[in-house]
């Protein structure tokens, strides 16, 4: 894919005008740094601190209730939870899109219509089972869960879907299988799509606060946004801390997106394939 | 290029399955020591709290735990909102290993007393709650019984700023002031950038439950009275306040931008403050809020002259309940009653005085008080906070709560006039309550 | 491959593929839901061990209830968002996938509010949403609006504003899918159209759209469930204020079974959500042989 397309009359004017529109999507980007260099009395009267005060990140990061473990246990839980659930997910996409059996888009249907049951009403028959298996408040009860994405499987069923027939066909009549054709063809012309996918997927396993909530007791093995509950205090909220917290917690995601970003270019040099 | 990464998905997992095992090695700690119950072995109890560790509660603990070695206790902190009451409910019922808990209201207790969980405490003859506690405690049985020890006295009251009053030419009000005067007062001080009164978002229904705690929850003949006319003056007076006097923010106002009313009121940005004893926390940090104005107290006022039965925000609170479900209830007892007879005075720093008649409540307010005392009004505050008025603890369900808030919400954002807003009460209320 | 028998060896190969997930599925997913289906015809509240079946009373109930006649209206409103954001992240995926400069790092922005802490974003737009004193409504006033609206003060604009925050806050997750969808597109293609004379305006229209369809469907689909389903920015902004303007079928679900305990009667909304969503989902799932292209 020619990166250079364009020339710099065009290119310019809309790099700056996209610019100013991000801007403004950072805005609570933004409040959020501010806040965590300001003083609890500047938290709602200024948008800019008025020194840069780094007491609140040393106190994220040292004192009683450092963040260290809730970081550990946060990239713990959301890289095995991604890992698995981008390798399963391609997996049944793959089966849904490019193999036939009979039953097949109706058992799609079904799993689709599975995306649809609101999170709430599946606490509790979660909570009972894994109760009963054991592995409540353990790191397992996130984890496991986390691996089987039904939103994976229909992204990456579309995309799986969009790749040309004539490609698979001709690796079928050279006597390849299906295994063979997934591992060595569409998984690499899937990399856009896969890489997004577990941009996305980390990044809601990594904000995740309900499931973490509900089945996670002991505070050691508490995740980011458990933690972050310990700046909301009695009656007011500690915002310096929190912020100071949360704009730490970003850095990861942003890690991921930029190596993602990678992946997501690297796979048009596939194209040579293509036609 | 094509099988590279397989064999590193298969390394995360297996690393992810290794590294999973060790969280699970916390929980199976926990489980082991519960069971352990011979003389030698430690007893080790866990207490769940809304009331972060720092501010007091680690403190409680290690003082404990250095006299008692035998019986180790782990305070646990949930935040009291409705994800984390949830979390304790569940916890609780599915035997988790908690021994001991916090109910900051009658609702949160009925709702586990239901379920079977917090042990009824009628048989422990060792401490009578009456009289350690006082007639307040009485307002926290169910069904005649007590499931738990209230441990703090509640205050709610209005906090005054003496320097701005003295500037106007206002006494400090009397104790049985309504909110006529209130409005008079406000209206008297409210000055460019400083609103005559600021309510903390607990204070709005204060008033409203305490006038319904004296008139009962419902008539004589059973139906609801949420319509009544005490609290149609008193929504009036506020809406007023809030519109013609513009002494009280507009409730719009306060709603979308989350005012920190306590910051605001320190910062001199407010004359008065409705709210309650939590204050103290921040109102003593003076580095981080640092203010020159002494403070002295009202009480939160009843609606009109008039009023009687007017009930007052206070009693006790903080009700400490065992497990009934425990394996330790012993070590748990003895850890209450030790809580409850002085064991939280380092609690009091922030606010929370307990209730105990065991407790020098001197040595309580020296602790509230230290290094600020001349911030504050001893003869207001003695009479005021550490005073004793007619007390409540309602119990009413969450859905007619809401069901008010809405309506009255509407009111003060001009979308319905009172006549509605009191007849919605009422109907809605009705069918709440049954 | 032609299909000889009921299930030839490709389709139980095929199987194998969707096994390791359907297994995961079966167990986090279908059984809790069978289990919460069930829920829907007792009067189970979760403090209270005793409960008996109540058949369609949970029904009957959700019938009568005003409440949730009004939280219809206002996840209707709240729908709106999903069709906009998809536009609007459409036309910016075609600008930074090739258009301009510092790719990654415009890429980057537009993503941030989506990945960023829901605390701070709820704060940051209060306050730029403030009636009185907050940048929206200056710059309204600014421009001669006297009375601008009260967004979250207001009962009547408050889901509006819900709205345009949600739009922001999706934009970031359309876009990238949007990105990976385009990056797929041959260049040859659009050469070859581009040579033949077509304006770029024509291309996009003619042949980037249809081709990112299957996509287009995948965001409509997923952005839909995604939005009903979607509560805390609701909770974390208004709480499902004021005065209840803005609480939608999901935050009603979330109050009424962890406010008020009352696990059954959630249920049945969960359910009536859950039909709602599959009926719209059904009604695209057909309609996608029209427009959608693979």
């Amino acid at each position: 894919m020619n990166e250079n397309a364009g020339n710099m009359k065009v290119k310019l004017p809309v790099t700056v005008i996209m610019f100013v529109l991000g801007l403004f999507m950072i805005v609570p980007f933004l409040w959020m740094l501010s806040t965590s260099f300001q003083t609890p009395a500047e938290v709602f009267n200024k948008w800019l601190p008025s020194s840069l005060n780094w007491s609140n990140h040393i106190r994220v990061w040292t004192g009683s209730h450092d963040f260290v473990p809730y970081y550990l246990n946060s990239l713990k839980i959301s890289i095995v939870g991604t890992v698995g659930a981008v390798f399963l997910s391609a997996l049944a996409a793959y089966g849904f899109s490019r193999t036939s059996f009979k039953g097949r888009d109706g058992l799609f249907v079904i799993y689709l219509s599975m995306m649809m049951v609101p999170p709430q009403v599946l606490f509790v028959p979660k909570f009972i089972m894994f109760n009963w298996v054991g592995i409540y408040n353990t790191h397992w009860a996130l984890i496991l869960p986390a691996m089987f994405s039904i939103f994976g499987v229909f992204m990456l069923r579309q995309f799986f879907m969009s790749i040309p027939k004539e490609i698979t066909e001709s690796a079928f009549l050279d006597g390849a299988g299906h295994y063979k054709i997934f591992f060595r063809l569409i998984l690499p012309l899937a990399k856009p799509a896969i890489a997004t996918f577990a941009i996305l997927d980390f990044s809601w396993q990594w904000n995740d606060y309900e499931n973490a909530l509900v089945f996670l007791q002991s505070p050691k093995l508490y995740t980011i946004p458990l933690g972050l509950q310990n700046f909301i205090l009695e009656n007011n909220v500690d915002y310096n801390g929190m912020m100071a917290a949360s704009s730490a917690a970003i850095i990861p995601m942003i890690i991921i997106f930029f190596v993602g970003q990678k992946y997501i270019i690297q796979g048009i040099s596939s194209s040579a394939v293509k036609g | 290029m094509k099988k590279k990464w397989y064999p590193a998905v298969l390394s995360v997992l297996l690393a992810g399955t290794m590294l999973a095992g060790c969280g699970t090695s916390g929980s199976n700690d926990a489980q082991g020591s519960a069971n352990g119950q011979t003389a030698k072995e430690k007893i080790k109890l866990t207490m769940w709290g809304a009331v972060p560790a720092e501010a007091g509660p680690q403190a409680v603990i290690d003082n404990w735990n250095k006299d008692h070695p035998d019986i180790q206790v782990e305070y646990i902190r949930n935040v009291n909102d409705d994800a984390g009451n949830l979390k304790l409910d569940t916890a609780l019922m599915t035997n988790q290993n908690i021994d001991l808990f916090m109910n900051y209201d009658l609702a949160h207790l009925q709702k586990r007393m239901d379920a079977g969980v917090a042990l009824d405490l009628s048989t422990k003859t060792d401490y009578d709650i009456d009289s350690q506690i006082g007639e307040d405690a009485a307002m926290w049985k169910i069904n005649d019984k007590y499931y738990g020890i209230p441990t703090k006295k509640n205050m709610a009251f209005v906090w005054l700023n003496k320097d701005m009053l003295d500037a106007a030419g206002l006494p400090i009000p009397a104790v049985d002031w309504t909110w006529s005067d209130l409005e008079e007062y406000a209206k008297k001080l409210t000055k460019p950038g400083v609103y005559g009164l600021l309510q903390a978002d607990s204070s709005f229904s204060t008033t409203m439950d305490g006038t319904l705690a004296g008139m009962g929850v419902k008539q004589a003949d059973g139906t609801s009275n949420f319509g009544n006319d005490l609290w149609k003056e008193h929504l009036e007076i506020l809406h007023n306040m809030m519109f013609v006097d513009k002494s009280t923010p507009e409730y719009g106002e306060q709603l979308t931008s989350k005012m920190p009313v306590d910051t605001m009121f320190l910062q001199g940005k407010a004359a008065m403050l409705a709210a309650g004893e939590f204050i103290f926390r921040n109102a003593n940090n003076l580095k981080d809020y640092p203010h020159d104005f002494k403070t002295a107290f009202a009480a939160i006022p009843k609606v009109n002259k008039d009023q009687k039965d007017y009930k007052y925000s206070g009693g006790v609170g903080d009700m400490l309940s065992l497990n009934a479900k425990s394996k330790n209830l012993d070590a748990a007892w003895e850890f209450a009653k030790w809580y409850a007879d002085g064991g939280m005075l380092p609690m009091a720093s922030g606010g929370r005085i307990p209730a105990s008649k065991s407790v020098d409540s001197k040595e309580a307010m020296s602790l509230l008080m230290k290094g600020v005392e001349d911030k504050y009004d001893t003869d207001s505050m003695n009479k005021i906070v550490f005073g004793k008025f007619p007390s409540f603890q309602l119990n009413v369900t969450q859905q007619a709560i809401d069901a008010r808030k809405e309506e009255y919400e509407k009111y003060f954002l001009n979308k319905q006039d009172i006549e509605t807003t009191m007849k919605n009460m009422q109907t809605r209320s009705q069918e709440l309550l049954k | 491959m032609k299909r000889r028998s009921w299930m030839d060896r490709q389709g139980w190969i095929g199987m194998t593929f969707i096994l390791p997930n359907m297994i995961g599925i079966l167990l986090f997913f279908i059984i809790p839901a069978i289990y919460s289906f069930v829920l829907m015809f007792t009067n189970y509240q979760f403090s209270n061990p005793n409960w008996q079946f109540t058949g369609l009373d949970n029904l009957k109930r959700l019938f009568h209830d005003d409440n949730f006649y009004a939280s219809i209206k206002y996840t209707v409103i709240f729908l709106i968002s999903v069709p906009v954001s998809m536009v609007l992240a459409f036309i910016v995926a075609l600008f930074l996938n090739r258009s301009v400069y510092l790719k990654g790092v415009l890429r980057g922005m537009f993503f941030l509010p989506y990945i960023s802490s829901g605390v701070a974003v709820a704060f940051v737009w209060m306050l730029l949403f403030q009636p009185s004193q907050g940048p929206i409504n200056e710059m309204l006033r600014w421009i001669g609006i006297t009375s601008p609206p009260g967004w979250f003060a207001d009962t009547e604009t408050a889901m509006y504003a819900i709205d345009i925050v949600q739009i922001w806050l999706m934009l970031g997750y359309n876009m990238i899918i949007y990105l990976a969808a385009l990056q797929e597109i041959s260049t040859e293609q659009l050469e070859a159209a581009r040579i033949d004379g077509a304006s770029t305006f024509k291309t996009t229209w003619k042949i980037v759209w249809p081709l990112v369809s299957p996509t287009t469907f995948l965001l409509m689909i997923t952005g839909l469930i995604m939005t009903m389903k979607s509560f805390s920015i609701i909770q974390a902004i208004t709480a499902g204020g004021p005065s209840g303007s803005t609480t939608v079928l999901s935050l009603f679900v979330y109050k009424t079974a962890f406010s008020y305990y009352d696990m059954g009667y959630a249920s049945a909304i969960s359910w009536f959500l859950f039909a709602v969503i599959l009926v719209i989902t059904v009604i695209q799932w057909i309609g996608q042989k029209r427009w959608v292209h693979y």
